[in-house]
């Protein structure tokens, strides 16, 4: 069993549809990485076209969420699943709501992406908005392979980078002022660029509830709204206990 | 037969009864003597038992001076124990060369078993797509190779190898090819093709800023040799000369603008856009500007469906006049070019027959290569640029359509392109398309 909170069940059906369950959170995970990629390269590469093709495509993460939702449903009324099997659905079902909210700032990316590609660039670039979308991408596949490892260690590690992630947004959008300030013909495309940003932003806070979500699979702790290091020594402790139980 | 160790075995215990039984007839009691060396026999038996299941079950020593059956037995267990040690050694050797030479391998390999879990990957592979073989043996690959591309390769195997963004290295790019083998096993292979796509942008980029370059001073000459051409104070020995620089530099802005084209439709990597083509109205616009030509043959248009394509509009007018112009070109006026647009069983087929010089069979497969000509002369003095098939090729690979080509020499050519469903609509078409 690749799962190994699937407990081995009579009904080889239902672990089939578990580890179906499992699978198609993960493909639609990959679907809104190859986005936010795509997004991120238009905006490197000045390429309206890129962007605008992202944002036309979002419509396949769309209908990825609604048809894992209809599959949990079923799930649920058929098999009535309780402990990790239970969590197991609730974490697909909370973290494809944070994936397809990912895919709607990458269309949003995508979209700024287009309209930046056709005004005068700086010099950089956009170097500081490159860099946050290269942490952002590292953040986005870390806590995916955090939720298919089960991987609680690698989750922590995601959620201490975002605090990264929102200090270096708070930059940008300081320089996006001071730009604006000394030359307001730059107003528009700064307010873009921090838009951007913003999005950036937006989609680290996502990554880390997916985090979450994976966290509370593998242990079935809630972790949410509490600091990290709380959340450390809950989940150290969660380990203990659940060494101790074996 | 019996083996002769047991045809001597018996005849020891043969012996060894008889005797017992001999001397109990001497001394009396010949019934217990006889049960006494059956004892006694049993136990020699059962003692080496023992031995001998020591020695299989846990390679214990052998006794030493026994005799007979029981010495040769225990010899046999040892020669296969010490073959056995021997085998596996040598299997051990081989095992760990195996694993060496792959992992000195430079491209990633990876075995996965039917459900897409990983048995075994090697240290490149670790390397390559950031996989962890400490927890990662027994995960589906797909969880942590999430790409698109690659998942739908994994669904189904075969055919060219996919290109994906290394999930480990910064801008790394990786080709992955998935070779099934034995029974429903796996094998990834990934090769890390960072400088290859690397180098080939560089050479696209070179081509197009060379094309973009040559193109402004080209066309400054083109302007005075064409005030010069219409002057009439010209000395009359010029006429010709000039006429002549004229005719190649049109020649040459006509191959730079193939080549920014080629290059354009080499760098894109998305699909073609999907807007509405009238292809009826459009072979009927083309038709018209060859037939007016001179010295042209005979062209004739048959239309066996008016279905529409959704493609890219210039592409498509591309692919059409390439393949016209060039039936043109080869046919002598008496001959005639054949224009068909019809239905298949799949999708939709656009074709031209001529009655041309044809292609000899073995250049067949080259025509579609940059600057191929198959008789050099002869094309670049009929106007060719030895793009046209490339420019038509690739413009169909981004409509997912293909090109077939059949000649003969002397006989003619027939370039068909085959487009699929996908693109194809009825005329009239959705209402959004239109425009």
């Amino acid at each position: 069993m690749e799962v190994e909170s699937i407990s081995q069940h009579t009904s080889r059906r239902f672990n089939k549809d578990l580890e179906g369950i499992h699978n198609l959170v993960l493909n639609m995970g990959g679907l809104v990485e190859d986005q936010f990629d795509r997004a991120i390269r238009a905006i490197a590469e000045a390429d309206s076209e890129l962007g605008l093709s992202v944002a036309e495509s979002d419509h396949q993460v769309n209908e990825m969420e609604v048809r894992i939702d209809d599959e949990c449903r079923r799930v649920l009324a058929t098999r009535a699943p309780t402990a990790g099997d239970l969590r197991l659905i609730v974490a697909a079902m909370k973290t494809i709501t944070e994936l397809e909210r990912i895919g709607d700032e990458a269309e949003k990316i995508g979209e700024l992406a287009s309209r930046l590609a056709t005004v005068k660039r700086p010099s950089t670039n956009f170097r500081e908005l490159r860099n946050l979308a290269r942490h952002v991408k590292g953040m986005i596949r870390d806590a995916l392979d955090a939720y298919a490892r089960l991987d609680v260690q690698q989750g922590l590690e995601v959620m201490k980078a975002d605090k990264v992630v929102d200090e270096e947004y708070e930059a940008i959008y300081r320089q996006s002022l001071t730009f604006m300030l000394e030359d307001p013909r730059t107003i528009t495309r700064e307010m873009d660029l921090s838009w951007a940003a913003r999005a950036l932003e937006r989609i680290g806070d996502h990554t880390k509830n997916i985090c979450e979500h994976a966290i509370y699979m593998a242990h079935g702790t809630d972790i949410r709204h509490s600091s990290l290091t709380n959340v450390e020594s809950e989940v150290s402790q969660a380990g203990i206990v659940k060494e101790a139980a074996r | 037969m019996l083996p002769n160790r047991w045809v001597s075995h018996f005849v020891y215990a043969g012996a060894w009864l008889a005797l017992a039984l001999l001397a109990g007839i001497w001394l009396g009691n010949p019934a217990w003597w006889l049960v006494g060396a059956l004892v006694l026999y049993l136990a020699v038996t059962l003692r080496n038992l023992y031995y001998l299941d020591r020695a299989l079950e846990k390679g214990a020593p052998v006794p030493p001076a026994t005799r007979g059956l029981w010495a040769e037995l225990f010899s046999i267990v040892v020669r296969l124990r010490s073959k056995s040690r021997k085998r596996r050694k040598r299997y051990r050797r081989l095992v760990r060369e195996v694993r060496q030479s792959t992992r000195a391998l430079h491209d990633g390999g990876i075995i996965l078993n039917p459900h897409n879990e990983i048995l075994w990957c090697n240290r490149a592979a670790v390397r390559l797509l950031g996989l962890n073989l400490a927890t990662d043996v027994g995960h589906r690959i797909d969880n942590l190779i999430r790409n698109p591309d690659f998942v739908s390769h994994l669904e189904n195997p075969g055919g060219d190898s996919v290109s994906i963004p290394s999930p480990a290295l910064e801008g790394g790019q990786l080709s992955v090819q998935i070779i099934p083998y034995g029974k429903n096993q796996r094998l990834a292979i990934i090769r890390d093709i960072t400088r290859e796509v690397r180098l080939e942008r560089t050479r696209r980029d070179f081509v197009a800023n060379a094309s973009h370059e040559l193109r402004s001073p080209l066309t400054v000459i083109g302007g005075y040799l064409d005030a010069l051409a219409h002057d009439s104070d010209l000395n009359r020995d010029w006429r010709t000369p000039i006429a002549e620089m004229e005719r190649q530099v049109s020649r040459m802005t006509r191959i730079l603008r193939d080549l920014i084209e080629l290059t354009r439709l080499e760098s894109s990597h998305e699909e073609a856009p999907r807007d509405f083509i009238d292809v009826v109205g459009m072979l009927k616009f083309i038709e018209r500007e060859f037939v007016s030509g001179l010295r042209t043959p005979r062209i004739s248009v048959h239309f066996g469906t008016d279905f529409a394509l959704l493609g890219s509009e210039a592409e498509v007018h591309s692919i059409f006049h390439n393949l016209l112009s060039n039936a043109v070109r080869f046919t002598p006026p008496e001959g005639s070019v054949d224009v068909r647009w019809e239905r298949s069983e799949n999708g939709a087929v656009f074709s031209v027959r001529d009655t041309g010089i044809g292609i000899p069979d073995e250049l067949v497969p080259r025509v579609t290569e940059r600057f191929f000509r198959v008789d050099p002369g002869r094309s670049r003095e009929l106007g060719g640029t030895g793009l046209g098939l490339a420019i038509v090729k690739h413009a169909l690979q981004r409509h997912g359509a293909s090109l077939g080509i059949e000649s003969e020499v002397g006989e003619g050519s027939l370039f068909v392109c085959r487009f699929p469903d996908s693109r194809l609509v009825a005329r009239g078409g959705p209402a959004r398309a239109v425009g």
